[in-house]
């Protein structure tokens, strides 16, 4: 009876500890990157799982013409040995390359992480401005090693236009 | 006799909520084979904590 009882409680244990392994090994392991952007003056965050979900192949802002977006790239390496990698970002419209934006080389040790940063100007990007109404959509590729991630930016106009002041004529001068 | 009973249980809030943590913290990031095991290994860890529960006589 004893030795069945710990066998129950063995098993137990085991199953635990198999958790715990599959939790460190599935989980943790890996190299995962995390996106902080400053879109005028809000700051957001793209964490590694929302590229885990299966509709997320873009993450979307928008940001007003005449601001700028500060991007902070992050690359966490969770695993035992180092990594390197080309990390290349650049500016698309329409599938055609518009600019580069940063191309860097990384190397990170073990349980290390490395960060990159770049900015888009909205006035570099869009000269003559955004037309009232309308938007201009841009998409930020980030590539390193085979995986891609885009991020679109609509760039708004400004500010609305003042709307001009009524004119009064003024009333003639009545004879008398 | 009763400190041991107080302190099964105290160890087995801890593990509970060790797993918990992980679960919170590093399910997101696990393959679905990962989540199919681990959910099966839960089921099957509380299945042998029950049966050795049955066998102390709780």
């Amino acid at each position: 009876m004893t030795k069945r009882r710990d066998i129950y409680l063995y098993l137990t244990l085991l199953c635990f500890f198999a958790i715990i392994a599959i939790f460190v090994v599935d989980g943790y392991m890996g190299v995962y990157d995390t996106f902080r952007i400053t879109a005028g003056e809000r700051p957001q965050t793209v964490d590694p799982d929302y590229w885990l979900r299966p509709e997320a192949t873009t993450y979307e802002t928008w940001v007003a013409w005449g601001e700028k977006v500060f991007f902070n790239y992050e690359i966490a390496n969770h695993r035992l040995t180092g990594y390197t990698a080309e990390v290349n970002a650049s500016v698309w419209r329409s599938q055609e390359k518009v600019h580069d934006l940063l191309t860097q080389q990384v190397t990170i040790p073990a349980l290390s992480n490395a960060q990159m940063e770049w900015s888009i100007d909205t006035v570099e990007l869009v000269p003559g401005g955004v037309t009232q109404g309308q938007s201009v959509q841009y998409s930020i590729r980030v590539r390193r090693d085979n995986i891609e991630r885009r991020i679109i930016i609509k760039i708004n106009p400004g500010s609305f236009p003042v709307p001009p002041k009524p004119v009064i004529e003024p009333r003639p001068a009545q004879p008398g | 006799m009763k400190i041991n009973y107080i302190l099964y249980g105290f160890g087995i809030l801890l593990c509970l909520s060790g797993v918990g943590y992980l679960a919170v913290q590093y399910v997101k990031y696990l393959s679905e084979l990962g989540r199919l095991i681990s959910l099966l290994l839960t089921i099957g860890m509380f299945a042998s904590l029950g049966k050795f529960f049955e066998s102390v006589g709780w």
